[in-house]
């Protein structure tokens, strides 16, 4: 009986419910395919792409930067092989675990590390961001051996930029750094790279398209863990354009030298060509430093010293002429014909002009003073007159057509323009009417004059060529492979300044008999090598750098101190060849510090160019 | 002793969907595992052979005697159950397995089965057209136990795939509308509490990042996202076998386990997957027509439970895959490499068999 329930049991309402659930199933089974159909079909594209980004990686393969030489082929800027280690972030199995373990490794604060990755936080998913460069050998065999325990690691290598002679002109030169997020975005730099090497002064960013190359590019196939497995592509790159600069090594090395730690600048230029042999600034620095991902210590040191190493002063330094404007001054007087070399004025060490007392440097006064006897001492008492014949506005009007309140045009970035005052400037600058008094002052050099040492040069330059102007430069020329790249001079310069050479004879006189006739420019006197120069020493004003440690303690030197001693000159007198611009700060007079130092620089070049 | 004549009745269309889904997935487990040291693709061959032949020894046995004995394999389960808690071995950070010196063993797979039958052995006599409070609390308590313990391993994937037999078997019985919002309202106050209280942030993190993969690249939605490259990029025709870049450069996470169907879907795109769906269809379609073949009321609750417990994980899966369900390490069956589930779904199968070739009762 029991199993002939169990055999006709009514097992219909079971049924029915499994049935619905059937329907379910089919429900669900016609809303997958539509799903894949979805993500397969109409998506297809996009997925597609994806897993193309997925496996395909583009490594861009770094280039090598164009040398740096002197004029003679010495290397000023070179390569060598050094090797950078990277994280890809994607593959960290744990993103704070693997900090800790390659800060360990790397011997690098985590910190740091991290700040740095933040900062890159904008690469594309799989780009590796550089965590450390310059591996040492022990470095790189740790890293090789750890590879499987660390994938999210890769070792590159990669040419980096090495300056042989450390500081030496390293001004002149620049350095490199790492193109910032915010340089990228201004597009500062055109098409580079984030993280790539750029010049950031001088040269280096002077010339930056033409010593950059072209990043190679590798593309490969990766897994997950991104290993290389299969290479699909390969573009190599291109090395940069080597560059030679007018510097010449010897004379280069000779005016650091003779600056000696002291702070100023000095510059030897070719007088027919503007083409710069030695342009020096101190304090100077060592760009290997910097050529680093990290932002050092050092740097920020350098940065933020009160002595400015970085400035170069031979272009950004300003300075008031003092008596070396006077060369401008007695240009004017002669050009305008209100004097003549016969014009005399009587120097009694004082004078009043204007209801204001003047005095000359020379206490007790030179006495009966000519043209040529004006410029060889340096009466201020003469100028002052010629400059109050002259009038401010002509006299800036002169300053301006000797080249200077304009930049040169000299071939490095961040040249400054200085100050040509006259009455309209300050009116706008200082709110307040020109002052007769300062023409005066201005007439030797001193009030708001402020010209850089590379505008003394240039001058100097067009009062040697008899008023033919140069453009002071670096550039040399360009070359690929060892082929000289030949093209058009842009340096070349052929304007002549309206006055009449016989006006550029009688100062050159003057500038003659300031160094070989017991002028105050005798300390540059070469026998056998005609040297026209001219001295100056400036006042400084003593809110200007109050603040400047003093060098000497007793009183009476201290007076001396507050000089800034110039000399600039050229030589020979005929045709001549080279010009030499010194200041050196607080170095008291100009014809006890800064000539002799000229006089050097002369002989060095005499004795090269054999004479 | 078996009878000779029950053999003439042995299903063999659905042993034959069986092992063409089984093989289906053997050779993707091998696209995405050769180049694996492990030979999982030879091993999970054997374990279909092993599987086949503990499918038929099983079939000896008449289902109603292994209903009878239901709570016994239970208490065994269960014992096994915490046996593993306490010595289980730790596999991506779970305590699941035995390892006995020949091989390694999940407990909790087997211990569906001894809960479909102690499922089916409690409904057995149950004639009602609803489903009572007495049965619903038991069958409910009964469930709660190995879900319970597997969560704790803690493997909620798993433990989650014991409450759809369960809920099956209320279905089965018949709810009434009361019932049914009863229980909405408890799962309900369920996932609210679990999401506060018991779900670990690996686990609300699948959760969330599902909704949108792509924020998290590297988060939890990564695998999701690879997953859906991996069946997106293979679009219509697909890359060809062992041609897929996701997952043969390994960006595909689990591949021959978990997220084998991507495998498929890269390889041989929407076609492919069609056809493979189409297969899945046809041995699920079987196991449903096998329920109105059973004789008596426990062998409708066997072939359905066993029903439910494979078409659920199937869509678990899938829908996990193509990223509408978050991850929960729920293994395809059949096509996932893995000898605890095979087996446990061949046995399953082994079930069905039984209950439909001794539905003709002369005895």
């Amino acid at each position: 009986m029991i199993k002939q329930e169990k055999i006709y049991e009514d097992l219909f309402p079971l049924l029915r419910r499994a049935r619905i659930i059937f329907v379910l199933v089919v429900a669900l089974f016609i809303f997958l395919i539509m799903n894949f159909w979805k993500v397969q079909v109409l998506d297809h594209e996009r997925y597609w792409e994806k897993s193309e980004a997925n496996r395909m990686r583009e490594i861009a393969l770094p280039y090598q930067r164009g040398l740096i030489m002197d004029r003679d082929g010495t290397i000023l800027a070179n390569n060598r092989a050094s090797f950078r280690v990277s994280l890809i972030r994607e593959n960290c199995e744990d993103y704070d675990k693997s900090c800790r373990k390659i800060a360990r490794l790397l011997n690098i604060e985590e910190s740091i590390l991290k700040e740095r990755i933040k900062k890159y936080e904008s690469m594309p998913l799989f780009k590796p961001i550089v965590v450390k460069e310059d591996l040492t050998l022990e470095e790189v065999a740790m890293i090789e051996a750890r590879k499987l325990e660390l994938p999210e690691l890769v070792l590159q290598s990669e040419p980096k930029r090495f300056y042989p002679f450390e500081s030496l002109a390293a001004h002149v030169i620049g350095y490199l750094q790492e193109l910032s997020p915010e340089e990228m975005k201004k597009s500062l730099y055109g098409e580079r790279r984030l993280g790539e090497l750029v010049g950031k002064i001088g040269i280096e960013k002077q010339y930056e398209t033409a010593l950059a190359g072209v990043y190679g590019q590798l593309v490969e196939v990766v897994d997950s863990l991104g290993r290389g497995r299969e290479e699909i592509d390969r573009r190599e790159s291109a090395r940069g354009q080597d560059l030679t600069i007018s510097l010449d090594f010897d004379i280069q090395k000779e005016a650091e030298e003779l600056l000696g730690g002291r702070e100023g600048a000095i510059i030897a230029m070719d007088a027919r060509t503007g083409e710069l042999l030695a342009l020096a600034s101190y304090p100077n620095f060592d760009p290997n430093k910097f050529i680093n991902r990290f932002t050092s210590e050092e740097w920020l040191n350098l940065v933020n010293s009160p002595e400015f190493p970085l400035e170069n002063r031979a272009i950004r330094g300003l300075y008031s002429p003092g008596s070396v404007f006077k060369l401008t001054v007695a240009l004017g007087a002669l050009d305008s014909e209100i004097a003549t070399d016969e014009t005399t004025f009587v120097c009694r060490g004082e004078t009043t002009i204007y209801n204001q007392p003047f005095s000359c440097w020379r206490e007790g006064g030179h006495g009966k003073v000519g043209f040529y006897d004006a410029i060889r001492h340096s009466c201020n008492i003469y100028f002052y007159n010629l400059g109050k014949e002259l009038g401010i506005e002509n006299i800036s009007r002169y300053a301006r057509m000797l080249g200077f309140g304009m930049k040169t045009g000299i071939d490095l970035p961040g040249e400054k323009t200085g100050l040509v005052p006259d009455a309209q400037w300050k009116i706008k600058a200082r709110g307040e009417p020109w002052q007769k008094g300062e023409t005066i002052s201005v007439s030797i050099g001193q009030s708001f004059m402020l010209v850089t040492p590379i505008q003394i040069a240039a001058h100097t330059a067009l009062i040697a060529n008899r008023g033919a102007r140069v453009t002071p430069h670096l550039f040399k020329y360009l070359s690929a492979d060892g082929k000289r790249k030949e093209g058009k001079n842009q340096f070349l310069n052929h304007e002549i300044v309206d006055i009449d050479p016989a006006v550029f004879e009688q100062v050159i006189q003057g500038m003659w008999e300031a160094v070989n006739n017991e002028g105050t420019g005798r300390a540059a006197k070469i026998l056998g090598y005609d040297v026209c120069g001219k001295t100056g020493s400036t006042q400084v004003i003593s809110e200007d750098k109050s603040e400047k440690p003093k060098k000497k303690e007793s009183e009476e030197e201290e007076e001396e101190v507050k000089t800034h001693s110039w000399f600039t000159g050229f030589a020979p007198r005929e045709n001549p060849e080279i010009v030499v611009t010194v200041i050196v700060e607080y170095g008291g007079m100009g014809g006890v510090t800064a000539a002799p130092l000229a006089r050097r620089l002369f002989n060095i070049y005499m004795r090269k160019h054999d004479r | 002793m078996i009878d000779r004549s029950l053999l003439r009745h042995i299903d063999w269309i659905l042993v034959g969907l069986l092992l063409l889904n089984s093989f289906i997935g053997a050779a993707f487990i091998y696209s995405s595992s050769h180049y694996l040291p492990g030979n999982y693709f030879l091993k999970q061959i054997l374990w279909i052979f092993i599987g086949s032949i503990a499918l038929f020894l099983f079939l000896t046995v008449d289902y109603k005697i292994l209903v009878s004995f239901s709570p016994y394999f239970y208490i065994i389960a269960v014992a096994t159950l915490g046996g593993v808690l306490l010595f289980g071995r730790l596999v991506a950070g779970a305590k699941s397995w035995l390892k006995f010196s020949f091989l390694q063993f999940q407990p909790s797979e087997l211990t569906k089965l001894a809960l479909i039958l102690l499922l089916a052995s409690v409904f057995s006599k149950f004639r009602r057209d609803y489903v009572s409070w007495k049965k619903g609390l038991l069958s409910g308590a009964v469930t709660a136990v190995p879900v319970f313990f597997v969560a704790l391993q803690p493997d909620l994937g798993t433990a989650l795939t014991y409450i759809p037999l369960f809920l099956a078997a209320l279905i089965l019985a018949g709810m009434n509308k009361k019932v049914f919002i009863y229980i909405m309202i408890a799962a309900l106050v369920l996932g609210v509490v679990g999401w506060n209280f018991a779900l670990k942030d690996y686990q609300k993190n699948r959760l969330t990042t599902l909704i949108s993969p792509s924020q998290d690249p590297l988060g939890s939605g990564y695998h999701i996202l690879q997953s859906k490259i991996a069946i997106g990029s293979g679009g219509f025709l697909g890359k060809g076998f062992r041609k897929g870049t996701q997952s043969q450069l390994r960006f595909l996470p689990a591949r021959h386990t978990d997220f084998i169907f991507s495998v498929i879907g890269e390889e041989f795109g929407f076609i492919g997957v069609v056809v493979a769906l189409m297969c899945y269809f046809m041995f699920l379609n079987r196991l449903f027509k096998s329920v109105g073949l059973a004789r008596d009321r426990a062998g409708v609750y066997i072939v359905f439970l066993v029903t439910v417990m494979i078409t659920f994980q199937f869509f678990i899966n899938v829908l996990m895959v193509i990223g509408i369900l978050p991850i929960t390490g729920t293994p395809l069956p059949m096509f996932s490499y893995g000898g605890s589930s095979l087996l446990t779904n061949y046995l399953g199968v082994s079930l069905v068999l039984n209950v439909k070739m001794r539905r003709f009762v002369f005895v």
